[in-house]
């Protein structure tokens, strides 16, 4: 089966016939994540770093920002079997508009804010394709941990 | 026949945009009109009268009785909602089906379109200027060059992407300079030939700030933010991607900081439900 993750969403699953998407991340983030021993995993599509800009918002749509949405992942992807010390990270996504470096840069700040929360917790990220001026779709095959990125204007590639 | 010859050919050949939107636009930003007016003008084309009844009367609105007439449903649904409706099957008419070209599926550039449209008026509500059913026009149909560019983007394809990558150009900058026109200038053309005001046809042929002193213009400016604000979404890109440039001075020129743009995405963000349901009925 396929699960789409749409903006602000998340998917998790560990049926082996199932395949989890994210469309067009632009300067957003797809975090996916997967333990190959439990063949479980997940992918979050957050749109901004950080929730404390509004409450109410993180409460009703918690996969919007990172600090709200990767624990959920985790914890989720817990619940199915996953450990932590087995899981692989893969990130893709955090591109920018030309000229905007340093400049409100999204991409960046959202990069950066996964970055801290990963550090801080101890996981590292097993590969990424992250920045630029391109935007990219994401794809994780449960059954085999097999992740394929699709960048614009490219074919799909298997990282 | 060159590139470009063959381009104004094509134009030609486009699916005119109905012809209740000019007058509606004149009427709709004048505070002094009044539903009754709006109502004339609409009725006066049938063909979108009986389209916006249909979707006025559809289970997204959930009527309790229905509209039978546009004076009805707009008394239902609230004025500005059938305005909406007006432009988005106008819209939807002109800027729909497939870009291969551009790498973009069915609907994705509908999808962009009306993402960065509501966007636009979000800005100009904000900034309270009175012609915001203009700017979300201009900034409904701002990539209509796409379509007719789309085939010929698609053949030189490869040519435009190594201009991006390798010598740091806008995928506009790279049109240009490989079909000899980008898609604003055509949007521009086509504006005109559709015959929109010379306004509207500035704003589609800015709408990327190829040409710096046009942020001086605050409609210019909200439309190209709108675009740029869309384009980090997500929503809708296609193999363009994000190479096109941003100019920080548009938000000084609006008065807008980095955390108001953070809050329109978190707001727009938290609404998509209803933007992609609204889709699925115009």
């Amino acid at each position: 089966m396929k699960h789409i993750v749409g903006v602000a969403d998340m998917k998790t699953s560990n049926s082996i016939g199932d395949t989890i998407v994210t469309y067009s991340l632009g300067s957003c983030i797809g975090v996916v994540i997967y333990d190959p021993i439990a063949k479980a995993g997940g992918i979050l599509h957050y749109m901004l770093p950080d929730s404390s800009i509004d409450d109410a918002k993180a409460k009703a749509k918690p996969f919007m920002f990172a600090d709200t949405g990767i624990p959920r992942l985790f914890k989720q992807t817990y619940t199915l079997g996953a450990q932590k010390p087995r899981i692989k990270v893969f990130i893709a996504g955090g591109a920018e508009i030309l000229d905007q470096r340093g400049f409100f840069n999204i991409g960046k700040r959202n990069y950066m804010a996964l970055k801290k929360m990963l550090f801080r917790n101890n996981v590292l990220i097993d590969k990424q394709a992250v920045g630029g001026n391109v935007n990219r779709t994401v794809r994780l095959e449960i059954g085999t941990g097999h992740i394929y990125v699709k960048t614009s204007g490219q074919g799909e590639e298997r990282i | 026949m060159t590139a470009i010859q063959e381009l104004i050919k094509e134009i030609k050949n486009l699916k005119p945009i109905p012809a209740v939107v000019h007058p509606l636009l004149e009427v709709v930003d004048d505070p002094n009109s009044g539903m009754e007016d709006i109502a004339k003008i609409i009725q006066y084309d049938p063909a979108i009268t009986a389209e916006v009844l249909r979707t006025a009367n559809s289970a997204f609105f959930g009527l309790k009785q229905p509209a039978e007439t546009i004076k009805d449903a707009a008394s239902l649904l609230g004025t500005e909602q059938i305005i909406d409706l007006v432009l988005l099957k106008s819209g939807a008419r002109v800027i729909s089906g497939k870009q291969p070209g551009y790498d973009l599926n069915e609907g994705a550039m509908w999808k962009y379109s009306v993402s960065s449209a509501i966007i636009a008026r979000q800005l100009a509500r904000q900034l309270e200027l009175p012609h915001k059913n203009s700017i979300f026009t201009a900034s409904l149909l701002k990539d209509i060059g796409k379509t007719v560019l789309d085939k010929f983007v698609q053949d030189v394809f490869e040519k435009i992407s190594n201009l991006v990558i390798n010598e740091n150009l806008t995928f506009m900058e790279a049109e240009k300079q490989i079909i000899g026109i980008d898609h604003a200038e055509l949007g521009g053309m086509i504006a005109k030939m559709w015959k929109f005001s010379p306004k509207m046809v500035k704003i589609i042929r800015n709408h990327h700030l190829s040409d710096e002193t046009m942020i001086e213009d605050t409609d210019i400016a909200i439309v190209y933010l709108a675009d740029c604000i869309c384009m980090m979404m997500g929503m809708g890109v296609g193999a363009d991607g994000l190479a096109y440039r941003f100019h920080k001075q548009a938000m000084k020129q609006i008065g807008i900081t980095a955390d108001d743009i953070t809050k329109i995405i978190a707001e727009f963000t938290s609404k998509i439900q209803e933007v992609e349901d609204l889709l699925q009925v115009v």
